[in-house]
């Protein structure tokens, strides 16, 4: 998930992070499943990863490449779940800013991801919303 | 889960079940592992005493685990394959909170042999301070 981090001044609207690859084991799952004390009962026994444990992880990958100022918010959060990803499946999650607005003292920042599954299809959709302190 | 599930007993304007989960610092730093988010806001007690936050909270995204729980656990694996979710932070959880997730069925409509079920969630505090609110989309076979 390493990956070059970009300063928020330096981010426009359409700008594209480096693609981010990341693979969930059992025992991974297994610890997610522990912290959001999962009652579900679906991820026990099957290999099915939990879709916001993938959403986690995108949003982890995406801050890896990405430096936010101290202070800022994370606001709004949608998610389209598309299809069910396995256990051992690789997953790519790929990021855009769709929106960056400054108006005064409002500084807003809203990022698509796009997590596709091994086939290159996708699993997951969705846009992060942050607010930033003023600079 | 929704393997019982009758569309024929939905109606619009339904209370789904509530789920309630109580946050802990243990939780959190559970979830940071998980998730491999570090911010020390979250986790670093001595930091977060020194914010405006004045101490910890709970990863937005582990709140969010809970709707998406909430609404498994009504709508079943449907959820995984074809839910749509779009929230709003509206006041951080913090360790000693107990968070309970609600909704209520504001929208349905039939589309390709499948039903769109529209509804409102909101997780509030024990204090009935609204944590997150949102809307959910799920489809199902009709």
């Amino acid at each position: 998930m390493i990956q070059p981090k970009i300063e928020y001044d330096k981010l426009t609207t359409g700008y594209e992070f480096a693609p981010a690859s990341f693979k969930l084991d059992r025992e991974m799952v297994t610890a997610y499943l522990k912290a959001t004390e999962d009652k579900t009962g679906l991820y026990k026994e099957s290999i099915i990863i939990p879709p916001m444990d993938i959403a986690a992880l995108a949003m982890a990958a995406l801050l890896t490449g990405l430096s936010l100022p101290p202070g800022t918010i994370h606001v709004s959060q949608e998610l389209e779940f598309i299809d069910i990803a396995n256990i051992g499946e690789t997953l790519t999650s790929y990021a855009r800013v769709s929106r960056k607005v400054e108006r005064g003292k409002l500084h807003m920042l809203t990022i698509g991801i796009n997590v596709l599954g091994q086939k290159k299809t996708a699993v997951i959709t969705g846009e992060f919303g942050f607010i930033l302190p003023p600079s | 889960m929704a393997s019982g599930l009758n569309l024929d007993e939905l109606r619009v304007g339904m209370n789904l079940p509530e789920l309630k989960r109580p946050v802990t610092q243990e939780h959190i730093n559970l979830y940071a592992e998980a998730s491999q988010d570090f911010n020390p806001i979250h986790i670093d007690q001595e930091f977060a005493r020194q914010t405006q936050l004045g101490g910890t909270i709970a990863h937005g995204m582990l709140i969010l685990a809970y709707i998406a729980e909430f609404m498994t656990n009504f709508f079943g694996q449907g959820w995984l394959t074809s839910g749509k979710l779009s929230t709003r932070f509206k006041a951080p959880a913090r360790p000693g909170d107990t968070v309970t997730v609600s909704g209520k069925i504001t929208k349905m409509q039939k589309e390709d042999g499948f039903s769109l079920i529209y509804c409102e969630v909101l997780c509030q505090n024990q204090q009935g301070e609204a944590v997150i609110v949102g809307e959910t989309k799920v489809r199902v076979e009709a």
